[in-house]
């Protein structure tokens, strides 16, 4: 016990902490939970007094937000041959029939295109500005960097007057590429601090060293620099994804059906007299399920992510 | 005190970028406060000073 | 190439004093000059696509915003002679009470999420610093729902706010007994701005106890060690080490929770969207309806500009201390 800091908390005090943190945890969690459970209950469980904690868990809600379902009668019903899947079965025992798909897988996959699109982009442009910043002597340097951040702080929705004006005078509005280069616009701000605070950390001496052994500069930047800063780029492009993922104001104005991303879209699903909570719960389930895996692998990172870089550890 | 005022005189970076963050963290204030209309009015004329001032005297030398 | 391989076979720099000496005696102007492009060409080269970009983005459209801003352009109306009229829009604004209440309701918005938030998060932090077992763990799980898109968070927690059926009224009857359909907390014209105080405090407060968690570790151990020696009780160790070192840090959180909920939009337009009546309907939300509903352009560009120069004068007071806790 001798060698034991004084500074080191006594085994009571981390206990006491244990049990506030990990109450706090639990509460956070509800809601989370709440979405997952509901996503796995019938329209009538999910809306009944008190809450059921309990219950038959059921694939409906998953059903309902990748189908579209018409009514048919009795008579109809009967005349059709029996269910295929347990799809089918589900929709029946409510008197409807599997009209087509919903247009959530749509909008899921446009969610991925333009997410990825985006984050290829600034990870791209990102990585090169930030090298230049890190490496070389700019004019004006810290201007141009203040001026850059600057632009991920703007207010979205006082951006999107122009942007909105712009691109309708353009043709990009609702349009996969548009919806690309405005979250590349937003995100590369965040990729070139991200990603200059982590090339700043790979010495000059390798990139030196190999210069003097007769790589021209672009070489030495993707044969040396490149690899060194690999996991500072997989961890910014996960930071740039996981906000073109989330991002709902600019998706909300600007795209209204072909380019349309998950955002907007889940919370318009609606059932019988209002929101289908089931389906909306499965949607927002699957919506949010990526992020969460992102996120835990993220977790070494996340200080750096949120504070652009200056907050390391 | 004599420091912050002979900073002042030699246009150096650190009093002034205080005074414009002073302005700026003042027009916010007069823009959001729930009392006076008349500081609800004048508060972006004070914090687009205190705006233009940073970006200036952030190039004083420090 | 040999070199670079030694480097990395040996994992030092022992070669490295062997390497100036060889860079020194070339001159680097000639050297870089053979091997291709100068490092100021593959400077402006690396840069400049990103800086064209934000302005086309950006700053092409700021600038555009300025111009319609002394205007009464409508979008919706493209046909219609476009007038020229000077700063009226801005008078229109700055003198309007509607306008004033919304900021009033942004400012309750953000001073009580910031509040809560720091004293949460602080509190957290504080806890989390006590390295009990485990503690790792728990962070990466409290701070799960800051990552999630906050649209589709906020639209289901209308759902957890329902009195009839929402799990909110039910656990609040539950634990106070007050009846669960007696109020209704996104209805009410009392409870809805806390309402959505309470969403944003529940999804933001991990970022707040991140950074506070940051500046707690920034202090080295024997800065108490000598408060110990010196008998400096507990209490005052807290009020005169930790709090000043954890300060910067608190002051950057705090910054940024302010820029970020004073352009709030996507979590409060999906709980409340701007109601009952005007209550929750904050700066963004009332911009919306201007520029996107009433398709007043002209006027929201100017409602646009003063939000802007706002935010950019919060960003550059953000920059600042951004740097101060980096000298760290």
């Amino acid at each position: 016990m001798s060698a034991h800091s004084i500074t080191e908390p006594s085994s009571g005090t981390k206990w006491i902490a244990g049990i506030l943190v990990v109450g706090y945890a639990v509460v956070t969690l509800i809601p989370l939970l709440w979405i997952v459970a509901t996503g796995f209950k019938t329209p009538a469980d999910a809306i009944s007094y008190p809450p059921k904690v309990v219950f038959d868990p059921t694939l409906e809600g998953y059903v309902n937000l990748f189908t579209t379902r018409t009514r048919v009668t009795p008579e109809q019903l009967e005349a059709l041959p029996p269910p295929e899947g347990f799809a089918e079965e589900i929709v029946r025992s409510y008197g409807m029939v599997i009209a087509g798909p919903s247009r959530f897988g749509e909008r899921f996959m446009n969610s991925v295109i333009i997410g990825f699109g985006s984050t290829f982009l600034s990870i791209f442009l990102g990585t090169l500005a930030a090298y230049a910043f890190s490496r070389f002597k700019i004019p004006l340097k810290d201007d141009l960097l203040f001026f850059i951040l600057s632009t991920r702080m703007m207010p979205p929705i006082a951006v999107a007057i122009p942007i909105f004006l712009m691109y309708r005078e353009l043709g990009l509005s609702d349009t996969h590429l548009g919806m690309i280069l405005l979250y590349t616009a937003v995100n590369i701000s965040l990729a070139v601090w991200l990603l200059k605070g982590f090339i700043d950390e790979i010495p000059r001496e390798y990139e030196e060293a190999a210069l003097i052994d007769g790589y021209t500069r672009f070489q030495a930047f993707y044969k040396v620099v490149l690899p060194q800063a690999a996991t500072g780029i997989a961890s910014t492009a996960i930071f740039c994804l996981i906000f073109a993922w989330n991002e709902y104001a600019f998706a909300v104005l600007l795209t209204s059906g072909t380019a349309q991303t998950a955002p907007p879209f889940i919370p318009t699903i609606i059932g019988v007299g209002g929101q289908d909570w089931p389906a909306v719960a499965a949607g927002a389930t699957l919506f949010l399920l990526p992020v969460l895996v992102f996120t835990v692998l993220l977790r070494k990172h996340l200080l750096r992510g949120i504070t652009f870089g200056a907050v390391r550890k | 005190m004599r420091d912050l005022v002979s900073g002042f005189l030699r246009f150096r970076r650190g009093p002034w970028e205080m005074l414009a963050t002073v302005l700026i963290g003042l027009g916010v204030v007069m823009l959001m406060q729930p009392l006076f209309l008349w500081a609800y009015t004048w508060s972006f004329i004070v914090t687009l000073a205190g705006t233009v001032m940073f970006l200036v005297v952030s190039h004083f030398p420090e | 190439m040999q070199v670079v391989q030694q480097i990395f076979e040996n994992g030092s720099f022992m070669t490295n004093s062997v390497i100036t000496a060889a860079a020194e005696k070339t001159p680097p102007s000639v050297a870089r000059k053979v091997r291709g492009l100068s490092d100021r060409a593959i400077a402006w080269i690396f840069v400049a696509p990103t800086i064209f970009l934000l302005l086309a983005i950006n700053i092409f459209p700021l600038i555009w915003t300025v111009r319609l801003s002394f205007t009464d352009y409508r979008a919706n109306r493209l046909n219609r002679e476009v007038e020229w009229v000077g700063l009226r829009n801005y008078e229109r604004i700055l003198t309007d009470d509607g306008i004033w209440m919304n900021m009033q309701a942004t400012a309750h918005f953000l001073v009580w999420t910031i509040v809560f938030q720091v004293l949460i998060g602080f509190a957290l932090a504080y806890l989390i610093n006590k390295k009990f077992k485990g503690s790792a763990l728990w962070t990466t799980i409290i701070v799960l729902p800051m990552m999630l898109s906050p649209a589709v968070v906020g639209n289901f927690w209308t759902f957890l706010y329902q009195p009839q059926i929402g799990l909110i009224n039910y656990m609040v009857e539950f634990f106070t007994g007050i009846p669960a359909s007696s109020f209704s907390m996104l209805g009410s014209v009392e409870l809805a701005p806390w309402a959505i105080v309470i969403v944003d405090t529940w999804m933001w407060t991990p970022f707040v106890m991140l950074i506070c968690l940051a500046g707690l570790r920034s202090i080295p151990d024997y800065i108490y060690e000598a408060a110990e020696i010196d008998r400096a009780s507990k209490w005052r160790q807290f009020w005169t080490i930790t709090i000043p070192m954890v300060l910067p840090f608190l002051m950057l959180a705090v910054l940024f929770r302010g820029i970020e909920n004073f352009k709030m939009f996507d979590l409060v337009v999906q709980l409340t969207g701007g109601g009952p009546g005007s209550i929750t309907e904050l700066a963004s939300i009332n911009l919306k309806r201007e520029a996107f509903e009433k398709w007043r352009t002209g006027y929201s560009s100017a409602y646009a500009v003063i939000l802007f120069v706002t935010i950019f004068g919060l960003a550059s007071i953000y920059v600042k201390a951004l740097n101060k806790v980096k000298a760290r």
